[in-house]
């Protein structure tokens, strides 16, 4: 573990739906410039997880804390607190009505105030930087998938967040433009960019994830560095999910 | 063959003393023009009314369905539509006119509009509301992932793509309204049909006035259509 700065501190999390408990009792931490990294079979809650940290899902009990703020408490203002964090779709959600460049831009100018000028020059950098700047006055339609969630995470990166969260973001790409999607992640890794990433990409946890989260039945089951989760699965549940998806 | 040009002349002749005794004699044409105007004003300002009736019920009943709240303001326009879809708009007009604005001096034009603005708004409503539902839910969430609030993101990404996807329904009520002001003249206003109406009565002939309101009407629409084809591509193209 490093001794960076805590970011997220998560306690007891639960999330029920009527009567299916989705999320039972989720405790962790998620540091400064980690990348953590979240398996789990499909309808284990790993992504009700993830969406839990910027309150797209409301929990049930239990609290997250942002830079020691309680962000589950009634008074926070959460528009506040999700302009800090970025969040990509497995879907992209891209703007249909708009250009790319006004994707990008429009939530820095509207919500932080910045002017069209400085947003736009910032998305020009970012969008040359994922080598997509030729595309930034067509529309969302006009792009291959790849190139659509290479733009939601530049759209994202465009409110300068301090946090990532991933929602499989590859799994609705076509094989071949998986590599180029997941380059870019590397690069943000690299950079320091704290992210929290469900996928099935395994190759990607193990390559880029400073921690593997092993999310089953709605609990963490296992949490380590990734070589130990690949190498020295503890649980039989892991070891069955990792001989089905590394087959 | 002679027969037939005989014939073909007396027609002209027919259609010519026919049309001049309908529209020039008296400035009978008036009736046309005058009731032309007062089915434009009526229809316009009840458009007016009804988008932006039609616009509140629709945010209100999507909202209410989207994140329940807003129940109370659901019901009351639930009751609402319920009401205006229920009942045939002459009966609404009526009443409006005779019951509610029975007592009071008011402008007819007036409680026309009222009338007709009301009951647009109920079909407005549930135009723009099925719009909205129709945008993938993945918008709310990307608009509210970056920080938008609940209003900002209907304001700046929802609606914009609801509008769009609900234009050629929205012309087409737009379209419906206007023939619907043709039953106006029950309350006592000279619109575009009680205008012909009033030339049938003083020549005794109807084809000439009548033929030429439902003219007047088709050509009307006939433009809006074209109109709305023309934006709607327009908009369509920005997309592609």
């Amino acid at each position: 573990m490093n001794d960076n700065i805590i970011l997220f501190e998560i306690d007891k999390l639960c999330k029920a739906f009527a009567d299916n408990m989705v999320l039972n009792n989720i405790s962790t931490q998620i540091r400064q410039g980690e990348v953590v990294v979240i398996i789990g079979p499909s309808g284990s809650g790993k992504s009700t997880f993830l969406r839990s940290l910027n309150l797209l899902e409301k929990p049930t009990s239990g609290t997250i804390r942002f830079e020691g703020l309680d962000i589950t408490a009634k008074n926070t203002d959460i528009n506040k607190y999700r302009q800090k964090i970025g969040m990509v779709f497995q879907h992209f959600n891209l703007f249909p009505h708009m250009t790319i460049l006004k994707n990008m831009t429009i939530a820095p100018i509207k919500l932080l105030k910045q002017s069209k000028e400085e947003a736009e020059a910032y998305a020009m950098a970012l969008l040359t930087r994922v080598g997509l700047a030729e595309k930034a006055n067509a529309y969302p339609n006009q792009l291959s998938g790849g190139q659509k969630q290479r733009i939601a995470i530049v759209r994202a990166l465009c409110m300068k967040p301090e946090v990532l969260l991933f929602d499989e973001p590859t799994s609705a790409l076509d094989p071949e433009m998986v590599g180029e999607v997941l380059e870019v992640m590397k690069g943000l890794a690299k950079d320091g960019m704290t992210m929290v990433v469900v996928t099935h990409e395994m190759g990607f946890a193990k390559e880029v994830g400073s921690r593997v989260l092993f999310i089953d039945e709605g609990m963490i089951l296992e949490e380590d560095r990734p070589e130990a989760i690949f190498t020295q699965p503890k649980s039989d549940r892991l070891k069955n999910f990792l001989s089905k998806v590394l087959a | 063959m002679e027969a037939i040009s005989i014939w073909i002349s007396s027609l002209w002749e027919n259609f010519r003393i026919e049309f001049t005794n309908n529209f020039i004699t008296d400035h009978r044409y008036m009736y046309l023009v005058q009731g032309l105007g007062t089915t434009f004003l009526i229809t316009l300002f009840a458009v007016i009314i009804g988008v932006a009736l039609g616009l509140l019920v629709a945010i209100i009943r999507s909202t209410a369905d989207r994140t329940g709240k807003l129940r109370f303001a659901n019901w009351l326009c639930k009751v609402y539509l319920t009401i205006i879809r229920g009942t045939p708009a002459m009966v609404q007009l009526l009443i409006i006119y005779y019951v509610i604005f029975g007592s009071v001096i008011i402008d007819k034009r007036l409680v026309a509009i009222i009338s007709f603005g009301i009951n647009s708004g109920a079909y407005v409503a549930e135009i723009i509301r099925s719009g909205i539902m129709s945008i993938d839910g993945g918008q709310m969430e990307a608009g509210r992932s970056l920080g938008f609030t609940y209003t900002q993101t209907m304001k700046y990404i929802i609606m914009p793509q609801a509008f769009k996807n609900v234009l050629p329904a929205l012309a087409n009520e737009f379209i419906v309204l206007l023939k619907e002001t043709s039953i106006c003249g029950y309350i006592g206003l000279t619109d575009l049909t009680r205008g012909g109406d009033i030339i049938r009565s003083r020549t005794f002939s109807a084809f000439m006035p009548l033929i030429a309101i439902a003219l007047i009407y088709l050509c009307i629409v006939m433009v809006l259509t074209a109109c709305v084809n023309r934006l709607e591509r327009r908009l369509r193209t920005s997309e592609r």
